[in-house]
């Protein structure tokens, strides 16, 4: 952590399990092509939402710490990035397309529990047209991708600087 | 059952299509590839992924039956039908695949990947086999995503 103006003991970064990435380099460069293509039109604002969220969920620390500061780097407000993780409960702060794309993120993301429903399907192409909410359910799989390589091969949050990853 | 849409660009297809390749060429076990991508199909509840995999893993006798028809309830089947190999790496598909926690039929059930789960993968993969045994577990997820997302029916022709 950068907190060098205080004296303050943090607990010890944990180590890196496993540099993944050097061990399979065709995997990753094809990650990279996946990513890209997913997130062709979609809006880049409500995309950083849906990273976030997915990553809240899948507990992945170093997703949260990249696309929190994409998204305040972009112009994200504090307000929203916080009041994600309670979405249900303060829906005033987002518009009615990101709510439905927040709620298609979870129900995509915690597949374990079942299934996404159809209300929620419904809800979410009563926002967004065929093609679109196809590319959404692509970009909602790619970052649940990010986050199993982060969350397996415990990669370290924290060292992220916007905009790093283009 | 029809499905939701079959919308998907290419470029997500083809893309999932060499992570997945790479990844499996990478374990270098295409028995063991199948077992693993038809459990997280299983957690995940991915019908079409289920029905490609099982029907993969029975041609040419590539996984043994006794192995799908336990696979389920792996942990109760004998060492003569999984060996520590084998079970290492289920046990990893587990927890790379539940990673939310909550109330979902795995050890991991409060999230992450747990010490024990990783070293004992660790110990039976070096750490090149090991990189692409998660990628082939974070693949498959991806697939069970896209297909229960969009509702694409098992044996469907149009994905």
């Amino acid at each position: 952590m950068t907190t060098a103006e205080t004296n303050t003991e943090y607990a010890a970064e944990l180590p890196v399990r496993l540099e993944w990435a050097r061990h399979a380099p065709e995997v990753y460069k094809a990650m990279i092509r996946l990513d890209s293509a997913a997130k062709k039109g979609l809006d880049a604002k409500l995309y950083e939402l849906v990273k976030i969220r997915a990553s809240q969920l899948n507990h992945c620390a170093f997703c949260l710490d990249m696309h929190t500061k994409d998204a305040l780097a972009a112009g994200e407000s504090v307000e929203r990035i916080i009041q994600l993780g309670a979405w249900e409960e303060s829906r005033h702060f987002y518009t009615e397309k990101e709510l439905a794309a927040i709620e298609l993120t979870e129900a995509v993301t915690v597949l374990t529990d079942g299934f996404v429903p159809d209300e929620v399907y419904e809800r979410a192409a009563k926002q967004f047209e065929e093609a679109e909410l196809a590319q959404l359910i692509a970009a909602i799989t790619v970052i649940n991708a990010w986050n199993r390589f982060g969350v397996t091969c415990r990669m370290t949050p924290g060292h992220y600087t916007p905009g790093q990853h283009g | 059952m029809t499905a939701r849409t079959t919308h998907l660009d290419a470029g997500v297809r083809s893309a999932l299509r060499a992570v997945s390749a790479a990844a499996k060429k990478g374990l270098g076990d295409p028995g063991l590839a199948e077992l693993v991508q038809i459990r997280a199909s299983q957690l995940n509840h991915c019908a079409f992924c289920l029905d490609m995999h099982l029907a993969l893993a029975r041609r040419d006798g590539a996984v043994r039956e006794a192995q799908l028809d336990l696979l389920d309830a792996w942990e109760e089947a004998g060492d003569d039908v999984f060996d520590a190999r084998e079970r290492a790496a289920l046990e990893l598909t587990e927890a790379v695949t539940v990673l939310t926690g909550g109330t979902s039929r795995t050890k991991s059930g409060g999230g992450f990947v747990p010490d024990e789960v990783y070293e004992r993968a660790a110990g039976h993969f070096d750490a090149a086999r090991l990189a692409h045994l998660v990628a082939l577990i974070t693949a498959i997820n991806s697939w069970n995503r896209l297909m229960v997302g969009r509702r694409i029916p098992p044996g469907s022709t149009e994905w």
